[in-house]
This record gives structure tokens, sequence and C-alpha cells, in this order.
């Protein structure tokens, strides 16, 4: 595994983007660190940092420690010299690695792929993947996506194979709650452990992702430098709406939004895809009177919503619907929790709902979890049923003894018999042993 | 085409044309009682019925989106991609997708939408122009549910018929609808519109110089009354030789305005806004309003138009009104009361000092909108002054004025107020109950009765039918129909056909709307001319803010393993009784004692109403306590500071008027009644303190979990929760282990109480057994607080062991609650004895110093 890390940080582009998937913290601390040509002692960098700060350095100092971006153990801190190097260069610029993807020459027989064929397809690409997962199930008949985007989402246990048709998991519908930034990571996650059972190379794999995460929007870049690792690599990629492609065969490819957006804050998907606010913009409002208002003309959405809402009315830019104990119950049997749907309402809470405080009416959050808790209202406890006793006298004698230990769960006296919780068993076991010898001798 | 086009989407729902049942004359006036209640959400045409004309736009609506789409020569994949993915979902909404309605581009800047398949219109309230929208859409639509940021609307035939009536024209309607819409006023709604639009209001009965005409601005709508042959021979005519029909033959004259008619109470400022609508009682809004939606004052017909009118016999006017349904032209009553000068006026205003609110004005103003006064419903919430309302209105007409209510205390409490708001002499107001029956002297003056008194035809004393006879032999210029909602429509009918009456206004805190009531209440009184918004209300300090909440008592294994086994009514009683429910009322009523909160507790049933009261050692009232003792419980609620909790039976939905009372525990009500539950809430609306900053009313609603109660609560909410209110659910009461005192702590103590609840007997499980009708009372009311006397419970005979009966299974007799109300009765007229020892010793002492003095002077 170190081994891989350090090819990794080979790059520059790997460098820069895990560098950017840091915490702030982190960030500081290899900034600090990046220019200086010796190792500082532990004790001149922890001289810096307040007493409320110190769990978080400290924290921020594990986690890199086993990135082995920075390693601890010599009482002196110093960057990894590998790591050290790419990211200078990532910096500074120069090299001729291509870490960060060599760009295609101009195609003067064609124009230049434009922003919006590339949001298209990108949007395309992923909301057939969540259509599907979404409407699976429902009698309906979504476009397919690809066998390999339907192998991933069977591996990783968002679907499952219900007879001879894929249906969605209660993992598949919290993920479908899941920003789209998440999604994106969860599904990549997943691909690199289908990939580790493939035997594809990890580091190229992993190495290939950060580089387009660093690559340009609109500039079309060439496949040339790319290893067979990532050149099969690709068509997955191409599937999941992560890179455009003019022909599968084309010897060039555009990293689309989904991509480039992979280690920055700036949103995965197109903003303003049609006369709505897009995903990223808060759209929904929820009244004290339950009923859901959602500023939305995406299908996807509203489907998404479709799950835990009932829904009545559609407008071409609003749908409306509200909350019900049918609805919730259909998305908690689904595998949906309370706090799943609360925090969907709150990520996408309207603009006009920011103005309360709190955010979403009390009644309806508490209502939701209420219907949550009505569904767990039987306890089970492991234990050990007593019957058959001999006698009454037999009977109450054990009993009382249970009851000394604190360990009686149930009882019942006409049948004889009492339920005593497992901790309780070696010791009544014991207990009645004793007796029966006792008597018998 | 138009026509064609009604017939089919309202042809079902024109009042006259229904056939009406004659049952609903037995029905009871309660349409909550029946369970479940009916479906909440009924399109106003049932769907099956019409042809489906949206669904048949839409069609062509998509056959030419299709079209449009020829030219664009290459759909992208991603175009059909997204039509593909709204296909998918397009099945979640059946009939109610919309989404082919074409956005205007600046919807943005407009606050609502508008379904094409049943009216419904959606509303942002957070708009710039919300409220001019708000006050638009109260006027032309029901509403279904005004919360805080989004509210609901819906268009119906009733709806429109009151737009028309209040004055708005039909395309004045559309053009408003559509300029506020961000979807262009889909045509069916337009049909619909115009259907409902075109002949209501287009004709009014009018009483002018006690000579009845028939009067509209249309004079060809005139012609076409005048073809039918039963209208034709109940004109007067006053042009003798010509009999041909021809609009030079009517009496023109000038439209009449709202002029110089002050509402009393209101300011005088108001004179110089003659304009009438929606923009009335804002009139600084009314600029931005027209600017906005393009309504100007000359919208409303009678501004500078001419009506046109004829003659018709006074006695025929019952068929012509009749009739006029029949031909869908209902007739608009108006009463031009200035110009009557048959009827004496009656001398009475408002006190100086009396002022009424806002919206009460703009209620009113809706009904004397053209200086003549209309007939109409007035929506008010409990607690926001309705009779207030009432009392102008009879001020502003200064006629002879009839009020019926119903029942005999809520008849004093009227004259009371009469007396208190106005300056009617005691002797010309008059009372006409089963004990009173009283006359005004001189010409004019105020009646007060029920409804049962005036509707009963059988069984009558002499002197109630002298007195029928004096209230049917004259002219009303007004009659006054308070808590109209609950009034059963055969009765109504009986009223307003014995009763000669010029105007009629309704009053009603409650409509429940998915019943066929509001139909008749159409008919026989008028449209709804206002409808208030109550969390509006509660926000400018009307009415106090509220606090609900729900709640939930688990039931105790015993009582749920009975509660499962018992099949009867006594499930009821049994859920009321619910040790956990019992303990949680003991805390929050001792919780809000401490927070000195005067507090309410409902129960409808008398059984657990007693057993609460007994065991918590509080005071309460139902139907079988005296009335000299319930006037001691009021008055000791009211200025006692030691006694903070009363519990109230079914008496004290209505009319008890406490405002002392901040907090209301509810722990036995009437299935899933609606209209109880805000009547309920209306009892601490008109909370004294409720201007005090940050002062919040309390209701509480304790309900067994588990159990029907829990179905029913969520019903009764429902009304609440569409004006806005929100119930928050209490699982857990901090605190309430540690309780000292606490009732029913132990296990064998809930059995004891449990073997109560199961001997008793099957009637105790009854809601609201303690009332019982009187004459003049209306049957089933639960405004009834004069109860006959009680009936002797029957002798029951019941079996059971004998060790059961000698007290084996916790069974006693001893009693150990005493009524708390035992205690204030003896301690009320020797209220000495219960004075503290230092001061009846100090007195001791005074009077044997004085003794001594005296011995001592001699």
């Amino acid at each position: 595994m170190t081994i891989q890390k350090i090819q990794l940080y080979q790059r520059p582009s790997s460098c820069l983007a895990i560098f950017r998937l840091l915490a702030p913290i982190e960030r500081q601390l290899i900034m600090n660190l990046l220019w200086l040509e010796s190792a500082i002692p532990t004790s001149t960098m922890a001289a810096w940092v307040i007493r409320e700060g110190r769990k978080m350095y400290e924290d921020a100092l594990g986690t890199l420690g086993r990135l082995h971006i920075l390693p601890t153990a010599t009482g002196k801190l110093a960057l990894n010299s590998t790591f050290k190097s790419a990211f200078r260069q990532a910096i500074t610029g120069g090299g001729t690695s291509g870490s960060f993807g060599v760009p295609a020459p101009p195609d003067d027989k064609r124009t230049p792929t434009d922003l919006d064929t590339l949001d298209a397809f990108a949007l395309e690409r992923w909301e057939t993947i969540l259509h599907y997962m979404v409407s699976s199930g429902s009698g309906q008949a979504p476009t397919k996506p690809s066998q390999g985007v339907l192998f991933l989402l069977q591996r990783s246990g968002l679907m499952a194979n219900h007879g001879s048709i894929l249906q969605i998991t209660s993992a598949g519908f919290q993920f479908l709650l899941h920003s789209p930034h998440d999604q994106l990571w969860d599904l990549l996650l997943q691909y690199l452990r289908l990939a580790e059972e493939r035997q594809m190379d990890l580091v190229e794999v992993l190495g290939f992702i950060f580089m387009l995460s660093t690559m340009e929007l609109g500039r079309e870049y060439s496949t040339e430098n790319l290893s067979g690792t990532q050149k099969a690599m690709l068509e997955d990629l191409r599937d999941y709406g992560l890179i455009w492609q003019r022909r599968p065969t084309s010897r060039r490819f555009n990293p689309t939004r989904l991509a480039t957006t992979l280690t920055s804050s700036s949103p995965p998907l197109p903003t303003s895809t049609g006369t709505s606010s897009g995903p990223q913009e808060g759209f929904i409002i929820l009244e004290t009177n339950y009923r859901v208002y959602a500023y939305t003309d995406n299908a996807l959405q509203t489907a998404v919503l479709n799950l835990f809402v009932s829904l009545k009315y559609r407008f071409p830019n609003l749908v409306v619907g509200s909350i019900t104990r049918e609805s919730v119950k259909k998305a908690l049997m689904n595998g949906i929790s309370a706090d799943q749907i609360i925090s969907y309402l709150i990520t996408h809470a309207h603009p006009q709902m920011r103005k309360n405080n709190p955010l979403l009416p009390v009644t309806v959050q508490d209502q939701i979890r209420l219907w949550e808790l009505e569904r767990n209202r039987l306890k089970s406890q492991e234990g050990y049923l007593y019957t058959a006793f001999a006698s009454q006298a037999d009977y109450d004698f054990v009993l009382t003894y249970a009851k000394e230990l604190d360990v009686v769960l149930w009882e019942n006296a006409p049948k004889r018999c009492f339920f005593g919780s497992v901790d309780g068993h070696a010791n009544i076991k014991g207990f009645i042993e004793r007796r029966t010898l006792g008597t018998s001798s | 085409m138009i026509s064609g086009k009604r017939s089919a989407e309202v042809g079902s729902t024109i009042p006259a044309k229904r056939p009406r049942p004659t049952e609903d004359s037995l029905e009871l006036e309660n349409e909550d009682d029946v369970i479940p209640p009916s479906p909440p959400d009924t399109s106003y045409v049932p769907r099956s019925a019409t042809i489906n004309f949206s669904a048949l736009t839409r069609k062509l609506a998509e056959n030419k989106r299709a079209d449009d789409d020829v030219p664009m020569l290459n759909p992208t994949s991603f175009d059909i991609h997204r039509r593909q993915q709204d296909k998918l979902i397009s099945h979640i909404f059946m009939d109610q997708d919309f989404s082919w309605l074409h956005l205007k581009p600046d919807h943005q800047s407009r606050p609502l939408w508008i379904s094409p398949e049943d009216g419904h219109i959606i509303l942002e309230a957070f708009s710039p122009i919300a409220e001019q929208a708000q006050d638009f859409l109260t006027a032309i639509s029901e509403p279904v549910s005004r919360p805080a940021m989004i509210h609901e609307y819906k268009l119906t035939s009733y709806s429109l018929y009151a737009a028309v009536s209040v004055g708005l024209q039909t395309d004045d309607i559309i053009e408003v609808l559509n300029r506020l819409s961000k979807v262009p006023v889909p045509d069916t709604i337009v049909a619909f519109i115009r259907g409902c639009t075109l002949s209501y209001g287009k004709v009014k009965l009018v009483l002018k110089h006690n000579k009845y005409f028939v009067e509209s601005s249309h004079p060809e709508t005139l012609q076409l009354l005048l073809k039918d042959r039963l209208i034709r021979e109940a004109r007067i005519i006053t042009t003798q030789t010509d009999n041909s029909i021809k609009a030079a033959t009517f009496t023109t004259s000038k439209a009449p305005t709202r002029g110089n008619l002050v509402i009393p109470g209101t300011e005088k400022k108001k004179d110089d806004d003659g304009k009438t609508g929606p923009q009335n009682g804002a009139p600084s809004d009314a600029d931005l309003f027209s600017s906005v939606v393009g309504v100007d004052a000359d919208e409303i017909e009678e501004d500078d138009d001419n009506v046109h009118a004829f003659q018709i016999k006074d006695d025929k006017i019952d068929e012509v009104k009749k009739r006029c349904n029949e031909l869908e032209y209902p007739m608009l009553e108006e009463y031009d009361f200035r110009n009557d000068t048959v009827n004496a006026n009656l001398d009475i205003d408002l006190k100086p000092a009396t002022v009424i609110r806002p919206y009460q004005e703009t209620s009113l103003s809706k009904m004397f909108g053209n200086g003549r006064a209309r007939s109409g419903i007035i929506v008010l919430p409990c607690g926001a002054g309705k009779t207030l309302v009432g009392i102008t209105a009879a001020c502003t007409i200064k006629k002879s004025c009839l009020v019926l209510c119903t029942s005999s205390v809520s008849v004093m409490q009227w004259k009371q107020q009469f007396m208190q708001w106005s300056n009617v002499t005691d002797r010309q107001i008059a009372v006409f109950t089963a004990d009173q029956k009283e006359k005004f002297a001189g010409e004019s003056g105020i009646v007060v009765s029920t409804y049962s008194m005036v509707a009963n035809t059988h069984n009558r004393s002499h002197e109630s039918k002298k007195m029928m006879e004096f209230l049917t032999s004259r002219e009303w210029g007004f009659i006054l129909l308070d808590e109209v909602h609950v009034v059963p429509a055969a009765m109504f009918r009986r009223v307003v056909t014995t009763i000669k009456a010029h105007s009629k206004l309704g009053l009603t805190a409650t409509l429940v709307r998915e019943d066929d009531k509001i139909a008749d209440l159409n008919y026989m009184i008028g449209p709804k001319l206002y409808e208030a918004n109550w969390m509006d209300l509660a926000a400018k300090g009307h009415i106090a803010n509220v606090q609900c909440a729900e709640v939930w008592c688990p039931m105790t294994p015993e009582f749920y393993h009975e509660y499962l086994k018992e099949q009867s009514r006594k499930r009821m009683l049994l859920y009321c009784m619910n040790p956990n429910k019992f303990q949680s009322c003991q805390f929050l009523i001792k919780y809000h004692e401490d927070r000195g909160d005067k507090i309410i507790v409902f129960s409808d049933n008398v059984f657990a109403l007693e057993a609460y009261a007994r065991r918590l050692g509080k005071l309460y009232i139902h139907g079988g306590v005296g009335q000299v003792e319930r006037m001691l419980v009021l008055s000791k609620f009211q200025h006692d500071p030691r006694v903070n909790t009363i519990f109230l039976s079914k008496v004290g939905d209505t009319s008890i008027d406490l405002p002392e009372a901040t907090c209301l525990i509810q722990i036995s009500s009437h299935f899933g009644s609606r209209r109880q539950e805000a009547q309920r809430l209306g009892r601490i609306l008109r909370a004294k303190r409720r201007n005090d900053e940050g002062f919040n009313a309390f209701f509480y609603s304790l309900v067994s979990k588990d159990t029907q109660e829990m179905f029913y609560s969520t019903k009764r909410q429902q009304f609440l929760i569409d004006q806005g209110y929100a119930f928050k659910v209490i699982t857990h009461l901090d605190g309430l282990e540690n309780l000292p005192d606490l009732v029913y702590r132990t296990q064998d103590e809930q059995i004891e109480l449990l073997q109560s609840v199961l001997i008793a007997n099957d009637h105790d499980a009854d809601l609201g057994t303690d009332i019982r009708a009187v004459e003049g009372d209306l049957a089933g009311t639960v405004t009834s607080k004069d109860f006959g006397p009680m009936k002797f419970p029957a002798a029951q005979r019941t079996t059971g062991s004998l060790s059961a009966l000698s007290g084996g299974q916790h069974m006693s007799y001893v009693e150990q609650n005493k009524s708390a109300n035992r205690g204030i009765a003896r301690a009320g007229p020797s209220a000495q004895s219960s004075r503290h020892k230092l001061f009846s010793k100090r007195e001791k002492e005074k009077a044997t110093a004085r003794k001594e003095a005296r011995s001592g002077g001699m």
C-alpha cells in the first residue's frame, strides 16, 4: 500500500488533487512545510498550536501520517520527498510528465465541443443511472444504463437481483438522498474496489481519476499518453458521464463537469438546466400542514421526492405533495431513515424557508421521527426460559434466587415458568444443579 | 359552446337543480358526527361524470408541442432523455400532471398557479403582491389552507357566485387571475368561471318603496326572464298600452352607489372612498393593487351603469324566486334600506365608545358595498367578535331586526351584547324563548329568539302562537342568523319562508365545506361575503396566539388488554380513563397553575369528567350540575385566585365566556369533529391577556396511544392545521415521574381504576349525555346549556360473583373522592367558617375587649 501511495505521489496531478481533498488545517501544515528543505522538530511546529486547537492538530498529523505525506515517526517533521517534489511541480508548473493530461492538438475539421453538449451529456448519463435506480420496481421501464454500470450498482449493494430484475436496496434509497458530489464519490470508491478485484493497477486508476479532476472543462485531451489500464477505464467513465468522446474509438476525450469538479467545491452538475432552479439551490418548501411544494421541473428530483412524499399536482415548475403517514411509512420500509428524510429536506430547503428558525416546522420533523419510532416498538432481549419445575416450592425457590440477582425479565406463576436474561444463566443453572444435587443426595 | 361546457362541468352542482333528499330534515346537523367523515378532498364534479376537458386540452397541447418540435430538426439525445424521464414520473400524478402548461416568461413576478383540473389555486404568500392577491382570492374562491408560505384556494361555483354578488364581473375575474397567474388561465377554468358567473348575480330582487322589483343592469336578461310565463304573470305592468317586451319599458334608474353610507363605528374619513370590491378597506393599497393587477374602480358594475327593473306582485315573490333559480338566474337579494319609507326606522346606533376592528369593517363593507344591504354569510374565528359585526350591521340598517341563535342561553347573551355595544333601550329589544315571550314596544325593535322557537310548527302554546303571529305578520328589515353551520336545512327553510325579511346575515366560525349544507346556505341566505384568516388575526393581536400540542399517553398494559377485548363503546371509556392520561392531566394542570394560567379541562364523557375532577380535587360543571352551583363554580373560577382549574363537559364548548382562561386541556372529545376542535380552541382565543408581550395560550389534546383516539385526533386537527396552526406532539412530559402525589402511581391503584371502569354502565361511555334539549334549543346542538331534568337512572341488574360484590377483586364501595364542588357549596354561604384561626382569634379578642370596655364603662 505504501509503495502504491508513493507511486501515486510521483504524479503532480494526484498530489494536487489529494491536497484539495484535505481539510484546511492539513493543507495549512503542508504549505508550511512544502518549501522547507530540512526537517523541523515536532516541538517547533507544536508551539504554534493553541491549547484549543491541540486536538485538531493531532488529528491532522494523524491523517497526514496515514497518507504517508508527513511521516511522524522520527520526531521531526518533513514532507515525504516524493510528494514534496511532485507537489512543488504541480504548483510551480513545469515538468513533462503529462500528469495533468495532454491536450489534443486542435482539430480543424470539427468544431470543438461546447460546454452545453458536455453538460447535457454528463447530466443525461448521470440521471439515467439514478433514474434507473429510483424507478426500478415501480413497473416502469426506464432507460437502462450500460452493463458495466449495472454491474457496479449490483456489486456495491445499491441494487440487488430479485429474480430476474434488478431492484433498488435500502442502501440504494439512502444513496439517492445524498448530494450529487457524495453520490459520485460513493460510486467511484465502489469502482476502485471493483478495479482491485479485477487486478487493475490501483495507482493507474486513482491517478487517472485525480488527473481528470485537475483537467480543464471544455478542453480536449488526447488518449495517446494514457496507460493500458487507463484506456480501459475510458469506457466505464464514459458510462458514468465523467468523460465525453465523439466515438468510442476516438483518440481524444473531454472531461465533463462531473469529472473536473471531483476535488473542488463547485457543483458537479450544471445548474439551471431548465426553467427552474438547479439542484444546488434549495427548492423545497415544507409547510406546517405537511404540504410539500418543490420548485422543480426535474424528473429525477421529482422521483426522489416521490420516495417519501405523496405527490399530487405537477405544474411546469412546481410539484405539490404532502408528507403523510403512508408516504413516510413507505420510505421507512424502503430502508430510508427519518433523519435522512429530514436532512434531505433541510439541504434542499427553499431560500424562503431559510428565514425560519428552526428551518423545518418542528411539528413535521417530530412527526416524521415519531412515525419511525412507531416501527421500532418491540425490544428483543436474549435469555433463557426456565420451565417444568417439579413443584411450586422449587419454582418459588429458584425464582427468588433469580430475583435477587435481578435477572428476571418475565414470570408466569400459574405456568411455573420465568424468563431470565443471558447474564444470569450461568448462576441460575448452577443454582438449580446444586439444588437438584442437594435434594437427590 | 360555453354553456355546453358549463353544463358538463358544473351541471351537477347547480343548487336549484339538485334533487334534495327529504331525509335531511331528520339528519343531525353535526356532519362531523358521521364516522368516518366524508373524504376531505372532493373535486366540485365527480370525475366520472364529466367529460375530461383538460385531458383533451392536454392532448391537444401535447400534439402542438410535438408539432413545435418538428422544425427543431435534430432533437438532441438530451432532449429525448428528458422527455423520457418526464414520462416516467408522469404516472405518479395521474391526471394532475400539468407540466404541459406553458409558463409565462415573467412568471417569477407572478404569485400563483391554477390547476386546470379542479380549480385549485396555489399562491406564494411570500410574493410582494401576495396580500392583494389574497384579498382577491378570498373574494372569488374558498380558502383551503393558509399556513405561512404557500396558500391554497379553490374555485367553486359558490365562491364565484359570492364573487359576483359582491360586484365583481366575469371578465375582471378572469383578467385579474390571468395577471396573477404564472401560467395562462386554463381554458377549462375560463369556461368554468364564465359558466358560473354568466347568470349569477345578474338579477336582483330589490324592495324599493315597499314594492318588489326585479332589477338587472342587463335588459336582455330581464327580457329572457319575462319570456317565462310564470314571471310574466307576476309582473305588474306600469306602461299600460305596450305589451311587447322591450328594454324601453323597463324602469330605468341610476345604479346605486355606496354614497354617503357610513358603517357606524368606522372612521368618517372613509366617506369619500366610494370604491367597493377588493380594494375596500385598504385604500392605500388600492393604487398599488390596481397598478399591479389592473383593476380599477370601474370594474364594479354599479359605478356608472344604469339599471333596469320591472315590478312584480308581492304575493308572487316566492314563486318568482324559485322560478329564477330553476332558470339558473338566482336572484340576489339586496335591501335598499335607506329608501324604505314604509318600515319604521329603528333608532339605534353603536355607542360612541364602540370601535370596530379593521377586519370587522372589511367584512361589513362587503355587505354594504353599494349602499344597500346584501344578504350573505360572514365567517370569523371564535373570539374575533362575530357578535359585534352582527350588531353593527343591525345599527347600519336601522330597521326592525330579528336575531336567531341556537340556544336560549345564547339568546340572553345576544341581548346583553346588544345592550352593551349599542344604545338600544330595554323597551326596544325583546326576547322570545320557551320561558320568555316578549314583544317590543313601538313600531320597530329587535327580537332575539332561537331557530327552533321560530321553526317549530306544532305543539304551540297560546302565547307562542300569538308571538309567532307577531313575527310573521310584520316585515323585518334584517334577520341575523347566528352559528349558521349547525342549523339543519329543513329548519332553515321554514325560518326563511315564514319570516319576511329584506336582508339576511349569517355568522359562523367554521364553515366546514365538503357537505351539501353549504349549498343550502348559499341558496337560502346568500353567498359567503367574507372569511377571515386566523393566522393574520393572531399576528395582529385580535385573537390570542395559541401553542397547540397533542400529548401521547401510552395505555397501561392492563387497560390496553381490556381495550382490545372490549368491543362496545366502552372502549372509549377505557382510553379516556387511561391512568397515564390521568397523570399527564394532573401534571399539566400543576405545571400551568404554577405558571399562573387559568385552565379549562374539557371532557365530553361525563363519567370521565367526574372521575378526573374528583380525583384531582377540582371544580366541575356538567349537565347534572344545578344552576346555582354552576354560577358559583363559574364565579369562583373567574374571581377566586385559588381556583385555577375547572372541568367542563360539552356544555362549555360554546357560549360560556371565560376570558380568564389561558390554557385548555382536552381529555375526551367528540370523535373526529373538526368543528368542535375549532370551537374549543375558540375558548382561549379571546384570552384577556392576549396582548401581553410574548403571551401564548396553550391547547393540549391528550390522546391514548394506539387507540382509535389517535385516528380521531388527526381528523379533528385538520381544520386548524389548514388554518396554519401546528400541533406539536409530546410523547413524554419531563418531570412527570417526580411529581409529588402523582395519582395512580402503583399498579394496584391502576387496577382498581380499571375495575371501576369495567363496572361502569355502557351508557356512561356515551358522549354528551348530560345535555338534554328543551323547547327552544336545537336538537343535538352542543351549544345548549339549558338542561332538562336529569332522568333517574333506571334500575340495573348486574351479575357478579359474591366475592367480587363483597369487595374482592379490588372493588370497593367507599367513596374516597369527594366532589370538590360540594366543598365550595358548603363554603359558599358560610364563608366565615373558613377564616384563618389568627383572624378569628383576633376577632374574639376584640369582642371580649369591647365587652370589657363596655362593662368597665358601666
